[in-house]
């Protein structure tokens, strides 16, 4: 693999980055700031990879694996927590928990 | 004709992916299958299966010996930190492949699985047709399949535990397939349990392998392929540090988890207890998991791993003596059972017993073929006698039983040939197997004549108990309503039970080299290639007098039956009058379970009991409420910031890592 395509890598991993924060401060649905999370865990995940390719270790893989499984457990904890909700009110907004706060 | 590789990996991944198909279209698809396709489907795929390995060994016979051992790689699974520079790969990294052996002893095992699973597969039909659960048990019965091929046909460390393991949860699944009633849940449990020991052995093995192998260059290895391992753990290796005539520390701990773990699947001492209570399963998973396949799987790993062994002789020396003390404890406790399954069952932990003493002193070969041929006639007997049970209305005491030879014109033949083979009478396919198996003792290693002299001893039991049951049974005069009216079973289920008396006549001429020089040494001289030619011809086989001796002391055994059981010569409570000692300790088991509840499980109760108790209630929840407390009063003047919006913490985060982010890139221009 070249190096003339780690610019395009890179700026791929910070789009998706971006396009998830978006996502994550302007959506109400739980499920899309779900969605959302995950595109920035990819992102990460594509940013790991990548440095770790170039750099010719596998710590990036390494890491990337961490971080698959990570998010695994979350998005098992987080979809258990939207479920609950969604029975309670049958409702998906974020907003809806901030009674959560009492 | 040879078959190409590409041929080979295709037909080996068609061998493993049938029985697997048929689990996942019998779950998946579960109860809206009916039943009609259900009855074709579960047998079919495993049929099927044993044509592929049958071409595969056709296949495997035609090549010249020297390359008999072929390894496929079905595809590759995991690839970590192997670098492909310009097309090569590296030398750093860990691979591990799912790759197939199908050598001689792979292959065999397959043909036993599929071959003799396919037929118990047909018997199911009939025996389960009233059942509920009959698409889960099929469901079942094929995942098992698959798990014992993966387990005998993989060339890798990852996929032979991953095998293991998996054939541990499908025999518990199918051990407590009625799960209404509590003792066969209590029976899978105990089975897990006991295997979850062995696996933990068996990983723990894998382990010291992967870390401690190295090359002939004194570079670690760190390789999971069963072939590399092999080719470096023998002599000259630098595998053992302080290699001396009995092998080094290391070695000797890898053999002895090894056979952890092959004790735990084959029932042998001291993990053996599991074997008699799973006899609460239906019958034909007794025939396919504990006497065919599963509890042969030890034997399997014992020989696929002799390379380890033969650097480890005490480890092997302790694979030899526990064998054959299991085998003749199983012997004696199987003499006084009245559950006719359960006598099966000891039988079966008796004869595994002698496979794992043959394989501790070597006779890897003579392991095998009495493997193969005890597959076919304990699988007949559990079959045969799953009929009788049939016929009886799930009754298993022999004392409830008699007079069944009128009854049952089908089942009785195929029965007595079935007890003919275990006790080893000529021209039967054990007596062939045993014999062999004997007389190797007198050949290899020091102390091995005078085990040889134990396992002749065992001849006796063998055939005493299992006639016991033949008289008690099938002769005299009916001792129950049940056993009057009983009626041979439908021919679904006597027609597999006729092939296999067939197969445990005649398999024993597989040995049998009628054109060549030395009489008994074809089977063995096919699993030459993989055992080495030194443990695959113990020349003592041929022995006369050993044969001779042997054949008697399996004839006395009946006599001795015969006379207690049938003529009343010699009463039957002889024993527990004489030796009331003898007579219980046989009864109760040795009191292993006994000793297991009194050593392990009371002790572990009451400590939880203190547990729960003291420990929980005072220590741990009393540490939570004061941590509780303690937040509770510092947090108080922090709840405004608690604004119960998830977007607001997200925006604050955001901005707070894009000023840390902002510092940084600042901090580093």
């Amino acid at each position: 693999m070249s190096f003339h395509l780690f610019p395009g890598f890179i700026g791929l991993s910070a789009a998706m980055f971006g396009i998830g924060a978006v996502g994550v401060l302007a959506r109400r649905n739980p499920l899309v700031v779900f969605m959302s999370i995950e595109l920035m865990l990819n992102a990460a995940n594509l940013a790991l990879v990548t440095y770790g390719r170039f750099t010719h270790t596998m710590d990036g893989q390494v890491f990337a694996i961490v971080v698959i499984t990570v998010a695994a457990s979350e998005v098992v904890v987080g979809l258990a927590l939207i479920t609950g909700v969604f029975r309670r009110g049958r409702r998906l907004d974020l907003d809806d928990l901030a009674e959560l706060r009492e | 004709m040879t078959i190409g590789t590409g041929f080979a990996t295709a037909l080996a991944a068609v061998v493993l992916g049938l029985p697997l198909l048929g689990f996942l279209a019998i779950s998946l698809v579960g109860g809206r299958l009916p039943r009609r396709l259900v009855r074709w489907l579960g047998p079919g795929v495993v049929l099927l299966a044993f044509v592929g390995v049958c071409v595969l060994l056709a296949a495997t016979l035609m090549r010249p010996a020297a390359d008999r051992s072929v390894t496929v790689v079905l595809w590759q699974w995991l690839q970590v930190g192997v670098r492909h520079w310009h097309g090569v790969a590296g030398t750093k990294g860990f691979s591990a492949d799912f790759s197939v052996t199908l050598d001689p002893l792979a292959l065999v095992m397959a043909a036993i699985i599929t071959g003799v699973g396919g037929i118990i597969h047909v018997y199911s039909v009939g025996y389960m047709a009233a059942d509920q659960g009959f698409n889960r048990f099929f469901a079942y019965m094929n995942l098992f399949v698959t798990s014992m091929l993966v387990l005998v046909l993989s060339a890798n460390l990852v996929f032979l535990v991953i095998g293991w393991s998996m054939v541990a949860f499908t025999s518990y699944a199918l051990i407590a397939f009625w799960h209404d009633r509590p003792a066969a849940v209590a029976a899978g449990r105990k089975a897990y349990i006991t295997q979850v020991i062995g696996d933990l052995a068996l990983v723990l093995a894998a382990f010291l392998i992967f870390t401690n192998l190295r090359g002939p260059s004194g570079r670690l290895l760190h390789t999971v392929s069963l072939p590399a391992i092999f080719a470096n753990v023998g002599p000259g290796a630098h595998f053992h540090d302080g290699l001396g005539p009995t092998g080094g520390a290391l070695v000797t701990l890898i053999g002895i988890l090894l056979f952890i773990g092959a004790a735990a699947k084959s029932a042998q001492w001291p993990l053996h207890t599991w074997l008699p209570d799973a006899m609460e399963g239906p019958t034909p998973v007794s025939a396919l998991i504990h006497a065919a396949t599963m509890v042969t799987a030890g034997v399997y790993l014992v020989v696929r791993f002799h390379p380890v062994y033969q650097q480890a002789p005490i480890a092997a020396g302790a694979v030899a003596v526990v064998g054959i003390g299991t085998a003749w404890m199983a012997g004696v406790i199987g003499c006084t059972q009245y559950d006719i399954k359960r006598v099966i069952a000891y039988s079966t932990m008796s004869q595994i017993g002698l496979m794992i003493f043959a394989a501790g002193i070597g006779a890897y070969s003579a392991a095998i073929f009495h493997l193969l041929t005890h597959a076919f006639f304990k699988a007949l007997l559990f079959l045969a006698a799953g009929n009788v049970i049939h016929a009886l209305h799930d009754d298993q005491d022999v004392r409830v039983m008699g007079g069944l030879r009128r009854r049952m014109r089908l089942t009785y033949p195929a029965f007595l040939v079935g007890s003919l083979a275990l006790a080893g009478i000529p021209i039967f396919a054990g007596w062939f197997s045993k014999e062999e198996l004997l007389g190797s003792g007198l050949v290899l290693g020091p102390i091995t004549p005078w085990l040889w002299v134990i396992g002749l001893s065992l001849n006796v039991l063998t055939s005493f108990y299992i006639f016991r049951v033949v008289w008690l049974a099938f002769h005299g005069t009916p001792r129950s309503p049940r056993a009057e009216t009983a009626r041979e079973a439908p021919r679904v289920m006597t027609a597999p039970v006729l092939v296999l008396a067939g197969l445990a006549t005649v398999a024993g001429f597989l040995e049998v080299n009628f054109a060549g020089w030395r009489p008994i040494n074809l089977f063995a001289a096919f699993l030459q290639p993989v055992v080495g030619a030194a443990h695959a011809h113990p020349q003592a086989a041929a022995d006369l007098t050993a044969l001779v001796v042997g054949t008697l002391l399996s004839l006395f055994g009946i006599g001795l039956a015969t006379m207690v059981y049938r003529m009343g010569l010699i009463p039957a409570d002889l024993v527990s009058r004489r030796a009331p000692w003898l007579y219980r300790l046989s009864l109760h088991k040795f009191y292993w379970d006994q000793i297991y509840d009194l050593g392990l499980t009371r002790p572990t109760l009451a400590l939880a009991r203190v547990l729960t108790r003291v420990v929980e209630p005072n220590i741990f929840d009393g540490a939570v409420r004061g941590v509780r407390d303690a937040v509770g009063a510092l947090s108080q003047d922090f709840r405004s910031f608690q604004t119960g919006y998830f977007r607001g913490y997200a925006t604050v985060f955001f901005a707070f890592a894009a000023i840390a982010l902002l510092v940084l890139g600042l901090r580093l221009t």
